[in-house]
């Protein structure tokens, strides 16, 4: 049996994304759980561990987001298809190697086949890069399987996972649960891998809303894991300190490139727009688009 | 008698920027030293003061960069009233204090009367905060700062005769903030004043990336307990808490780039919007029927032009945006997503090589 688990802050996200998808990908006999989210997710996640660990035919259980909606009828067929070798105990529909702390994207991405969908300016989407192997061309680093980490926003644990892993709730509230129950997994000698699961990611496109807490997370994880794999005491801090004190300001600059950018290319479209809707024979025409646009409402109207 | 001082890589920007502002402030007895590059910034700068050092009568010397353009009329008289005070080693018109390292914008930054011209996107201007004489906000000042952003550098005669750039830094970054710290361990002051210019430069504000951070470093590790709090990290931790130090900035820099995709992407997302947009209209049935009209009107105008009337197609006056070079501050929102892993054709998202 497949169980599908997502910790719920918002009814209304869950209501209209990741139960239909849910629905969608589901088998008769699958158990879903939707917990209300008592505290951090890491906490949430653990409740959703306990209660599927309870089954005996568990096969896997599918974590995911609230905001993630699964529109892969066959998803259950691919989490079985992974999960028929033993040793994996993980596996996401975006991964990465060499991730070196929880910005898996820092690391080697080999797969990704989900599609943002935003709301803002209009709303739109943005396509992975293997969200569509079907139809467009992978790039030659696109491939399945095995990789350091996955994103978390949907995640298959194999029941030797679902049984033997928790969630570290000393980690903080959201951020870094994923790279750390994969890190986990890989440290009890399992695999991590990615399957060409395809969901839709409903996201804002503000990707960093809160990044003290994001860097705080990533400082306990850093240090958590470095400490673990004993390389603590060799390393050279300073070098360390003055390289990423660089980097960090460097890629202030860049951000700060970026806004400049992002705002020259808004002005220089709006004023494109401006000249026409100032320009005459848009002006003079305005009363026969008025005359249109009440003949189509009358048109459309019932009855 | 003021001296001007410029290094020249592209004379073609010399001549459009450097040049058009020193014709416009310079005095009638104000040497020009216009010289190719020698090297480094450092290098070619430490040339000019050498020279200067040597001249008598030398009220302050103006090093500018090539794209820099000096635009008040009374700027030697402001440089004059600046300098009177004998305790002023340079002066510049952008500057911040608590600086602890070469990106000065990451301290408070206290004036900056210059406005950044850029050729992107049909070209435009940013003001930064004090360039236009209204609405300052309420941190301006002009006064005491520790470093000066180093596109315009107006040196003292003490300064000329006892201070230089550090060649060993590097090519370019830092010997800015390099030089307003050797100007303050010697006791002067560096100060702003409210002269304008304009920079006109590409809105890719770091052309190499690695480069400037390996300035960065050399400087800091110059001036780490020298000069507190040069060498500092932003966030007030122990000098040799390297560790801490370490974890904190890579976890900052990742923090930093997601940030920057973010931008990005919703500048996409702006982009398609405007598209749209644009397309609704030129698609229309009334912008189809109206073309010839168009044609019309644009052919008559350039019929006006060639008999030498007035030029039909006058460039948009640059418009102003806020620029006090400070990111707007990133709106909190719930829970984080990660950056979407685009397909290579892709330029706005998560581009794996660079995002």
């Amino acid at each position: 049996m497949i169980a599908f688990g997502v910790a719920v802050t918002r009814s209304e996200d869950y209501d209209r994304w990741a139960g239909p998808g849910i629905d969608r990908a589901r088998e008769p006999n699958s158990a879903v759980y939707a917990n209300s989210s008592p505290g951090s997710i890491f906490r949430a996640y653990n409740l959703l561990l306990d209660e599927a660990a309870e089954h005996g035919d568990l096969e896997a259980l599918v974590l995911l987001h609230q905001d993630v909606e699964i529109v892969d009828e066959d998803l259950c067929g691919k989490v079985r298809a992974v999960f028929a070798d033993p040793d994996v105990a993980i596996a996401g529909c975006v991964g990465a190697r060499d991730a070196r702390t929880m910005a898996w994207w820092e690391g080697a991405v080999t797969w990704a086949s989900f599609t943002h969908r935003y709301y803002e300016h209009g709303g739109g989407i943005l396509p992975a890069f293997s969200s569509s192997p079907e139809t467009d061309q992978l790039p030659a680093y696109a491939r399945l399987g095995e990789v350091d980490t996955i994103d978390g926003f949907i995640m298959a644990l194999s029941p030797w996972a679902v049984r033997n892993l928790r969630f570290d709730e000393t980690l903080g509230q959201f951020h870094g649960y994923d790279f750390d129950i994969c890190m986990q997994a890989r440290a009890a000698g399992r695999n991590v891998v990615t399957a060409d699961l395809k969901v839709w990611h409903h996201h804002s496109l503000e990707l960093m809303p809160d990044p003290e807490t994001w860097i705080e997370a990533n400082i306990r994880l850093t240090e958590k894991w470095e400490s673990l794999d004993g390389s603590a005491g060799g390393e050279d801090w300073k070098a360390r300190a003055r390289r990423a004190e660089a980097q960090a300001s460097a890629f202030n600059v860049l951000k700060i490139s970026a806004n400049m950018l992002a705002a020259a290319r808004e002005r220089e479209l709006l004023a494109e727009l401006d000249s026409i809707r100032n320009s005459a024979s848009w002006r003079y025409t305005a009363p026969i688009r008025r005359l249109a646009a009440k003949a189509r409402a009358r048109r459309s109207r019932p009855g | 008698m003021i001296a001007f001082g410029c290094s020249i890589t592209s004379p073609d920007m010399y001549r459009e920027a450097a040049e058009k502002g020193i014709n416009l402030v310079a005095e009638p007895d104000s040497v020009v030293m216009a010289n190719a590059a020698a090297g480094s910034l450092m290098r070619s700068y430490n040339l000019i003061m050498n020279k200067v050092a040597e001249m008598d009568g030398v009220e302050a010397l103006v090093l500018c960069h090539q794209d820099a353009e000096l635009t008040s009329p009374d700027f030697c008289s402001i440089v004059r009233e600046a300098l009177k005070d004998p305790d002023v080693g340079v002066v510049g018109c952008v500057g911040a204090l608590d600086v602890r390292n070469i990106a000065w914008w990451e301290g408070s930054v206290t004036w900056g009367s210059f406005t950044h011209r850029y050729k992107e996107y049909g070209g435009g201007q940013i003001d930064a905060f004090t360039f236009t004489n209204e609405n300052h906000p309420g941190y301006a000042r002009t006064g005491e700062v520790d470093t000066l952003d180093g596109f315009i550098m107006v040196i003292a005669p003490w300064t000329i005769q006892n201070i230089r750039f550090d060649e060993s830094l590097g090519q370019l970054h830092g010997y800015d903030y390099d030089f307003c710290l050797q100007v303050r361990e010697a006791g002067k002051k560096v100060m702003t004043a409210d002269f304008k210019a304009v920079h006109h430069h590409s809105l890719e504000l770091i052309s190499d990336e690695f480069v400037w951070i390996e300035a960065h470093k050399r400087v800091a590790e110059k001036w780490l307990g020298r000069m507190p709090p040069a060498g500092l990290p932003n966030w007030g931790a122990a000098d040799y808490d390297w560790k801490g130090r370490a974890l904190q900035a890579e976890a900052e820099a990742g923090a930093e780039r997601l940030t920057r995709v973010s931008i990005q992407m919703k500048a996409e997302a702006q982009a398609r919007r405007h598209k749209a947009e644009m397309e609704e209209v030129t698609n229309s049935t009334s912008w189809r029927y109206t073309r010839p009209l168009r044609l019309l009107a644009r052919e008559l105008r350039r019929l006006r032009a060639a008999r030498g009337g007035r030029n039909g197609g006058h460039p948009e006056a640059p418009g102003s945006a806020p620029a006090n070079l400070q990111a707007p501050p990133t709106p909190s929102a719930a829970r984080p997503a990660r950056p979407t892993v685009s397909r290579a054709s892709e330029s706005t998202a998560l581009d794996r090589g660079e995002g």
